[in-house]
């Protein structure tokens, strides 16, 4: 292995690094929240990459219907809800949020023919379509369960992975998509080439890592979600409502997720499987972090991607076993590091 | 454990068993057997998870380890099926040793993570070992054959499968109802009170680890033989999921529940297999995604999985112990009177860099009650954790009955004789009181795991509850004996943690606030009790609030303000002391 | 209309009544990879068997499609389900090498004919008492591994660089190709894996420019495939590039875009069934399946994986009406005469080639059934 190659992999490994940061951000942001180690966050890598693809395909992207029927749904139990308890006067506005609005949306989009909007405009589309499935997947699967045990808030976020992974597969096929880069840009580094859209992968993660710290530390609500993270109770009791809270975190976490996947999928393909991988590697770092600090996390993360480069060199076909066995001993520093006597 | 409600249970599940195989069409039994192989791996999760709070994703790495024991030893070196089964078992038990003795050691979530990265190692190498076969599999494993009959056909394996599944449910219910099982459930209450009570948790854990891990391993074997082919893909984290799915759908906590999940998970997706394609039509493949949507409703109306709400509609018989009349238990050897039982000197803790105790100096003696006090963060509790091993001291030293004990474990220190309660009430508030308290009686006790899981401790179980009711009857909670612990208001629980510290025979008893919420009457029943046992020659270091309480029963009392000793002497010479006076009234001018 | 249709199908479906108690169906039980890892694959086989007749030689034909999610468990049980339940008269499946080697002994042991879909050769050698009941219909790795290598050495490849898949697909091609490559005295210079859902191969992928091969062969199926060799296209990679036929459909050709002109492939001739000169016999065949594909399921949707379906179907059809002569469908004996009449078909021609079954080999394809094609302007051209 001479230096250029060392650098290339190097190079490689933070790139995907970056995105497990990303994603290890919006996990332990989502736990510190709401307690729920979020496993389908990776759905929203697949499913933001691959409704940007159906768009510029030019085909309606099953994540619409999703959006409809998830939006009918909320609309009928907060609707019955608001009519048990006698406010007629909110079910329009119930009814305009989570009917009206997909609906809208969807007849924009067969209105107007995506694959024809420039490059933006279909990304903000992507967006609008699946980032609203975040905070309505917590409040169909999580808020009825949000004050049970931990382990019972990960099962609900297996079966959830596993019910959006058979919807990933009715909506997008089996096979995976790539979408055209946002920058044909490239830079030669020695004989090879660097294509400017890994960089771009680089530098927009970092830039979302700061506009969530700026995010945290300047506005209300960031303020809110860090106060709910120290601690619920007390949040609620200053009137910061855990329900506003998860909503607003899952929101937090599909907006990552779907941002992650459409930086990626330009340079890999994705399936609507692929979440799955990604996110774990993704939860590798927020695990390292010890699900509480991000910087940790990113930091682990970026480690997880590394660790993956150069073993996918040294030893393509043990690949998946040196990167976690290598993560065990990693685990179990941090682990001994943040040991503290329990509660007296 | 509710014992009788469970041997009717039993009884009629065993008979349906026996009957099953008449009654039900050829693939029905099938599925039995494969729901049986989930079963015993679910009921490892459910001693490992539901009652031990251990939570592992990597159960089915441990599966293929037994799956691909039997079938490479079979197919390349053609060994008896019989014989590979301890070999596989082998094999898995060393194998879970070495990762548990590494990853038990994380803590939280680590543990979990830890879980997953080893059983994506164990699944890439099944793929990836020579001799294994690869990615694709091996094939001609032979069939089990018992004297001259071959165990081939689903309705054999059916008798096999489940008689195992029983076995196994039989010496997990019986471990879990003794000595070692409630060290076990103890787990999940935090370690620090299993370790004051004489339980060596990492030993217990790696012990439910390691048996989980070869409950899995044999359903793995039986699977080889069953399906007479391996390939990584039913090893892999996802079917490790899977296992863990299917025990808290069906209810982590209970034996029945691993029984209930894999059950009910294996004929749903039969079902929507069958039903959804004529409902919906053959085009998509909606089966996954109804089923994740109908484990989420599950969930969301159970969440302590679908065993609880099906043994809500069973009649159920009080719940109790069956208590017998035993002989008691061996006591120790006490100091006499007067002895000093406690020595702690210039004992120093330093948290950063506050400074929780300084150079605290005194004595405690058997036969007398010695009282520490001071205000609300003086730092008496960080105190009690030093001397009793709980958090160990910075510096200085703590001798108990002559030995030097400041960087002991607390388990080791409570088999020397001391013994302690906690100022938060540690109690595992689903057990009842008569187990909580046996809990402080776990070193009077000498029978494992094995013998517990045969039914081979009884006589020592029943001295153990025996000598439990006995303290509790001392501490005048009789009536309560059968309640779970947590249904008590919380001053009752308080003097439940003292029975259980007696039931330790200790020489010396921490007691953390004990007459906190107690009403006038209890505080007087619970002065009277603590005089009882300081004639008795225990000696007795009680940090206490109620200034009356105190100086009506302490012999001594030492004062502690910002970490340090302020005062020491007789109570009424402290009540006289304007230092303390200052120290407790201080501030109001 | 409406009424009058589901009068009809009443009528339908009482005339079938009726008819059963003349002659019970055929039962064909069906367990494919619809979804998981394999799942690309197996829709399409999926799809196919949608478009197949519903009866052979005036019988009718139920076809009960199971779904086992790409795990051998599953396969097993639903194949053991078809036979219980269902008691289907032959199983056709799975798409995928484990999945059909784990079936064997549940056929072998029911006494039910078996035709995988999938493509090791293990599945049917060496033969034995089990695979006795077994049949399978795509090519066989090795042929397609020959016929990589031989144009390797017509086009003086000496090094060669091998990257596929970390399952049995990829693990397959490995065996056969390096074996045959051994042979013709190519050097193999790398053999490297990669995962189906990985984001990133650019370790791998350097690892082979280090090596500096004459040329690359990726052994995966479907758009994964696509990945190394973009990879290795982006870090400047001049070589010869060598796929295998797992990646035979248009999602591929989309997906993989302009960075796979000039890629080589073996394929079955169903691939390029257009192109194929019309004295060719396989063409026609082809080009049945290909049009019924199509008009279900849009221009450009075919992929050679369905056709592996649809072939099981033609060794059916030419062995059910033999079979039907010996005894009656849901007996020992149809099973039996089914396995035998299947074991002696004879220049049947189907999308992917001509059968031509003996007791020693149970594909029964000779070289027609594979043709090299090259990707030049975005689609597939046949290399005379």
């Amino acid at each position: 292995m001479d230096l250029q190659i060392a650098l290339l992999l190097g190079q490689d490994g933070l790139t995907n690094g970056a995105i497990y940061a990303l994603l290890a951000l919006a996990l332990v942001l989502v736990f510190a929240v709401t307690r729920v180690i979020f496993i389908p966050q990776g759905e929203f890598v697949a499913f933001g990459a691959l409704t940007l693809a159906s768009l510029q395909a030019g085909k309606l992207p099953g994540t619409v219907w999703l959006l409809l029927a998830l939006g009918v749904l909320i609309g009928v139990l907060e609707g019955s809800r608001a009519v048990r308890a006698g406010q007629l006067r909110r079910l329009p506005l119930i009814v305009l949020l989570n009917v009206g609005v997909p609906l809208l949306l969807a007849g924009t989009l067969i209105a107007v023919s995506p694959a024809t909007l420039p490059l933006p405009v279909q990304v903000l589309l992507a967006l609008m379509l699946v980032v609203p499935l975040g905070p309505m997947i917590y409040r169909l699967a999580y808020q009825p369960v949000a004050e049970a045990s931990v382990l019972v808030l990960l099962i609900v976020s297996v079966a959830v992975h596993v019910a959006l992974t058979g919807l990933g597969l009715l909506f997008f096929g089996a096979e995976g998509s790539r979408t055209p880069p946002f920058t044909e840009v490239s830079f030669a580094v020695g004989d090879a080439l660097l294509q400017g859209q890994t960089v771009l992968v680089i530098v927009a993660s970092l830039g979302l890592i700061i506009a969530l710290y700026l995010f945290f530390e300047r506005t209300i609500y960031g303020k809110a979600l860090r106060a709910t993270a120290m601690n619920r109770t007390g949040a609620r009791l200053m009137g910061i409502s855990g329900t506003l809270a998860g909503m607003l975190s899952f929101t937090l976490a599909a907006l990552i997720g779907v941002l992650s996947g459409i930086l990626i999928s330009p340079i890999t393909t994705i399936y609507y499987d692929s979440g799955f991988l990604i996110g774990l590697k993704g939860f590798v770092g927020a695990i390292i972090g010890g699900l509480a600090s991000y910087p940790v996390a990113a930091a682990g993360a970026a480690l997880v991607g590394l660790l993956e480069s150069y073993s996918s060199f040294w030893a393509s076909a043990f690949k998946e076993v040196i990167v976690f066995t290598l993560i065990i001993p990693v685990l179990l520093w941090r682990s001994l590091k943040t040991t503290h006597v329990e509660e007296q | 454990m509710p014992a009788v409600r469970s041997t009717t249970l039993l009884a009629v599940f065993i008979v349906a068993l026996l009957v099953a195989p008449l009654l039900l069409p050829e693939f029905y039994i099938t599925l039995l057997d494969y729901i049986g192989l989930y079963a015993i791996v679910a009921l490892g999760l459910v001693v490992l998870t539901g009652v031990g709070g251990l939570t592992s994703f990597g159960q089915a790495a441990f599966v293929g380890l037994g799956a691909y024991s039997s079938a490479y030893l079979t197919t390349v070196h053609g060994v008896s099926p019989w014989l590979t089964l301890p070999a596989g078992l082998l094999v898995t038990a060393v194998v879970a040793i070495s990762l548990g003795l590494v990853t038990l050691r994380l803590s939280g979530h680590f543990l979990p993570l830890g879980t997953i990265a080893w059983g994506i190692s164990l699944y890439y190498l099944f793929g990836n070992l020579a001799g294994l076969g690869g990615h694709t599999g091996l094939t001609g494993i032979p069939p089990l054959t018992l004297f001259d009959l071959e165990v081939k056909t689903g309705r054999e394996f059916f008798y096999l499968i489940w008689a195992v599944l029983l076995l196994a449910l039989l010496a997990t219910r019986n471990l879990l109802d003794s000595r070692e099982g409630r060290a076990i459930r103890a787990l999940r209450g935090g370690s620090v009170m299993a370790e004051a009570m004489g339980v060596h948790t990492a030993r217990s854990k790696i012990v439910i680890f390691t048996l989980a891990a070869l409950y899995a391993s044999t359903s793995g074997w039986l699977y080889a033989h069953l399906q007479r082919f391996v390939n990584p893909t039913p090893f892999s984290l996802t079917q490790g999921i899977e296992y863990l799915f299917m025990a808290v759908i069906g209810g982590v906590a209970h034996v029945w529940g691993a029984i209930v999940g894999a059950g009910l998970i294996s004929i749903l997706k039969q079902w929507l297999q069958d039903w959804l394609p004529k409902l919906l039509g053959q085009s998509g493949n909606f089966e996954i995604i109804v089923f994740g949507v109908l484990m989420i409703f599950v969930l969301q109306r159970a969440r302590d999985g679908v065993w609880p709400m099906i043994a809500r509609h069973f009649p159920q018989p009080p719940t109790r112990a069956q208590l017998r009349e035993a002989p008691p238990l061996a006591r120790r050897e006490r100091p006499a009177a007067g002895a000093v039982l406690l020595e702690v000197k210039d004992a120093c803790k330093r948290f950063g860099g506050l400074v929780a105790n300084d150079r605290m100096n005194f004595q405690v003696r058997a036969g007398e009650v010695m009282a520490l006090i001071g205000p609300n963060g003086a730092g008496k509790s960080t105190m009690f954790n030093g001397i009793s091993g709980v958090d160990p001291l910075t510096s200085g030293s703590v001798i108990f009955r002559g030995e030097r004990v400041e960087s002991l474990p607390a388990r080791d220190i409570a088999r020397l004789g001391m013994s302690r309660t906690f100022q938060h009430v540690r109690l595992l508030p689903g057990m009842s009181v008569l187990e909580n308290v046996a809990i402080g009686a776990h070193l009077r006790g000498r029978k494992g795991f094995v013998a517990a899981a045969c039914r081979a401790d009884r006589d020592e179980e029943d001295r153990l509850l025996f000598e439990a009711a006995r303290q509790i009857e001392r501490c005048g909670l009789s009536e309560q004996m059968h309640e779970p612990a947590g249904s008590l208001p919380l001053g009752k629980q308080r003097i439940v943690e003292i029975a259980r510290a007696l039931a330790a025979d200790p020489c010396l008893l921490l007691l953390d606030e004990p007459a906190a919420g107690l009403r006038y009457l209890e505080k007087q029943a619970l002065g009277d009790l603590l005089r009882r046992l300081r004639d008795e020659g225990i000696g007795i270091l009680l940090v206490e609030h109620d200034m009356d309480f105190v100086m009506g029963l302490a012999d001594r009392v030492v004062v502690m303000e910002f970490g340090q000793k302020l005062a020491a002497g007789l109570p009424e010479d402290i009540q006289r002391n304007p230092a303390v006076v200052e120290a407790y009234l201080g501030g109001v001018e | 209309m409406r009424i009058n249709a589901r009068i009809g199908r009443l009528l339908a479906v009482l005339a079938a009544a009726f008819a059963v108690t003349v002659h019970a169906d055929i039962n064909v039980g069906v367990t494919l990879s619809a979804t998981g890892p394999a799942a690309s694959l197996g829709i399409p086989e999926k799809n196919s068997f949608a478009l197949l007749p519903t009866t052979i030689a005036g019988q009718k034909v139920n076809y009960i499609v199971l779904d086992d999610a790409s795990d051998t468990t599953t396969a097993v049980k639903n194949t053991r389900k078809l036979i219980a339940e269902n008691k289907v008269d032959v199983i056709v499946g799975s798409t995928i090498t484990p999945n059909s080697l784990a079936m064997i002994d549940v056929v072998a042991e029911a006494e039910t004919p078996m035709i995988s879909m999938a493509a090791s050769s293990r599945i049917i050698e060496p033969m034995d008492a089990k695979r006795y009941w077994v049949f399978k219909t795509p090519q066989n790795d090795a042929q397609m591994a020959t016929a990589i290598v031989e144009h390797m050495t017509n086009n003086n490849v000496k090094s060669v660089a091998y990257i596929g898949f970390a399952d049995a697909y990829g693990e397959g091609w490995w065996n056969e190709f390096s074996k045959i490559a051994e042979v013709r005295k190519i050097q193999i210079v790398a053999n490297e894996r990669f995962n189906r859902a990985d984001t990133s191969v650019t370790g791998q992928v350097l690892k082979i420019m280090a090596a500096k091969p004459d040329a690359v062969l990726v052994g995966g199926a479907g758009t994964p495939a696509a990945l190394p060799q973009k990879s290795l296209k982006e870090k400047g990679y001049k070589g010869m590039m060598y796929q295998t036929h797992g990646v035979a459909n248009a999602d591929f050709l989309r997906v993989c875009g302009k960075d796979c002109e000039g890629t080589l492939l073996p394929a079955g001739p169903v691939l390029v069934a257009g192109q194929l000169p019309d004295s060719n016999p396989i063409k026609k065949a082809a080009l049945e399946y290909v049009n019924k594909y199509e008009a279900a399921h849009g221009k450009g949707s075919v992929s050679t994986f369905g056709a592996h379906a649809w072939d099981a179907a033609k060794l059916l059809a030419s062995a059910v009406p033999e079979a039907l002569k010996k005894g009656q469908p849901g007996t020992r004996e149809f099973r039996k005469a089914l396995r035998d009449a299947l074991e002696a078909t004879r220049n049947v021609t189907a999308a992917h080639g001509v059968f031509n079954l003996s007791a020693q080999d149970h594909l029964g394809f000779d070289q027609r059934a594979r043709v090299m094609v090259r990707i030049e302007g975005g689609n597939w051209k046949l290399v005379q």
